[in-house]
């Protein structure tokens, strides 16, 4: 890593750690080497939005070109949004790719976050059916949100009729989250997500 | 991370709270950071100002503009920025001034420098419209003669002199001689 990248991060982890956001919980940065290349974010859902209550935690890895080149950040929590992989946590953000600016920070990066989580959007998706579900079907994608924040964030519990459909997938054998997953994907609709398990 | 360590303990003594640093220790944070370069985060060195007000050392800004040529944009607030729209800050500390830009970093590579003279037909015949004129024309039938004798390079091998397929180039070449001298009458006629 070329010192620039290193001596940046270096003080931009102590502006976070200053922050006030940090104070009142909204993000947080913390290191996992000591080379300063790779680090591991935490927001808090915003409030008033499906993920209200959860907290979401990302891997942040600094290219050597940092700050000229933005740094790779995917989710690693679970989370149930456009322009979030349901699979892989990729996201889908410009500044993130072609509007990053050298000028932004990891505080810049995880409270643009926190917005994405507040104000998806569905027209430029990173899933596909997430967002379709988000623009045909909004409340069924609350519910789905809300109820994978309770699961994978630490949101308050809620629907209980979710969850005894995912039981009911398990009892046929099939793993937890594939079951959440395809559940998720075809509205709830018990049949066709076991159809969609079955091929 | 070993200076992170050694400098918590200080800053928990000095204020009540380790994330709230004392009032006027915040100040003369405040006071330092108007001068940092909005790219590296650090006192700004070699500084240049944009249009828009914006602070950077020279060669962070310089790096940014070579990491996107195709959107020069300011870092902070993304108005139009480039070379030629920054202003060099010269403090008092510098007994010479020198405009950063010229200084650091050196100049992208892929100048080239002038190609040397020659003493070519440019400089040669320039100013001399008559000479040109001539040369323009007597160089015209040149071209028409090497494009005949290429058409029998292009063959597998010469041809034997007597041969029908000799006699014929001789019979070709001599046509393009003769439209080649038709031309040049007609060019002195006109
Ligand atoms: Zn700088
Ligand atoms: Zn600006």
């Amino acid at each position: 890593m070329t010192n620039i990248a290193e001596a940046r991060i270096r003080r931009e982890f102590k502006e976070v750690v200053k922050s006030d956001e940090v104070a009142a919980c909204n993000i947080k940065v913390e290191l996992v080497n000591d080379t300063f290349n790779e680090l591991r974010g935490e927001i808090a859902g915003p409030p008033d939005t499906p993920y209200a209550g959860g907290q979401f935690h990302l891997e942040i890895k600094i290219p050597e070109t940092y700050p000229f080149n933005p740094p790779i950040v995917k989710f690693l929590t679970k989370i149930w949004h456009p322009n979030i992989s349901s699979v892989t946590g990729a996201i889908c953000l410009d500044i993130l790719k072609d509007q990053w600016a050298a000028a932004m920070t990891l505080r810049t990066v995880l409270l643009s976050l926190q917005a994405l989580l507040a104000a998806a959007e569905p027209d430029d998706p990173q899933d596909a059916v997430v967002a379709q579900q988000y623009k045909e079907n909004h409340s069924i994608f609350e519910k789905t949100a809300r109820h994978w924040t309770a699961v994978y964030a630490g949101g308050p519990k809620s629907y209980p009729d979710l969850d005894s459909k995912i039981l009911s997938l398990k009892t046929m054998g099939f793993e937890e989250h594939q079951a959440r997953a395809a559940l998720s994907s075809k509205g709830w609709d018990l049949e066709r997500a076991t159809e969609y398990l079955i091929n | 991370m070993s200076t992170d360590n050694s400098s918590k303990p200080a800053e928990a003594s000095a204020g009540a709270a380790s994330s709230n640093p004392g009032p006027s220790e915040n100040g003369e944070d405040e006071k330092a950071a108007v001068y940092e370069c909005n790219i590296c985060l650090d006192t700004a060195h070699d500084a240049v100002v944009s249009m828009c007000g914006h602070l950077f050392c020279w060669p962070c800004l310089h790096q940014w503009l070579e990491t996107r040529p195709q959107r020069q944009l300011c870092p902070v607030c993304k108005a139009g920025i480039g070379k030629d729209k920054v202003i060099p800050i010269y403090g008092r500390g510098n007994p010479n001034p020198q405009d950063p830009r010229e200084k650091l970093p050196p100049r992208p590579s892929g100048q080239r420098p002038e190609p040397e003279n020659t003493g070519g037909f440019p400089a040669f015949g320039f100013g001399d419209g008559g000479f040109q004129f001539s040369f323009g024309i007597g160089a015209f039938p040149f071209g028409i003669f090497t494009s005949s004798f290429n058409m029998s390079d292009n063959r597998p091998g010469p041809p034997q002199a007597g041969s029908p397929q000799h006699t014929e180039e001789q019979f070709l070449s001599r046509i393009f001689l003769w439209v080649a001298i038709l031309f040049l009458f007609w060019l002195l006629i006109a």
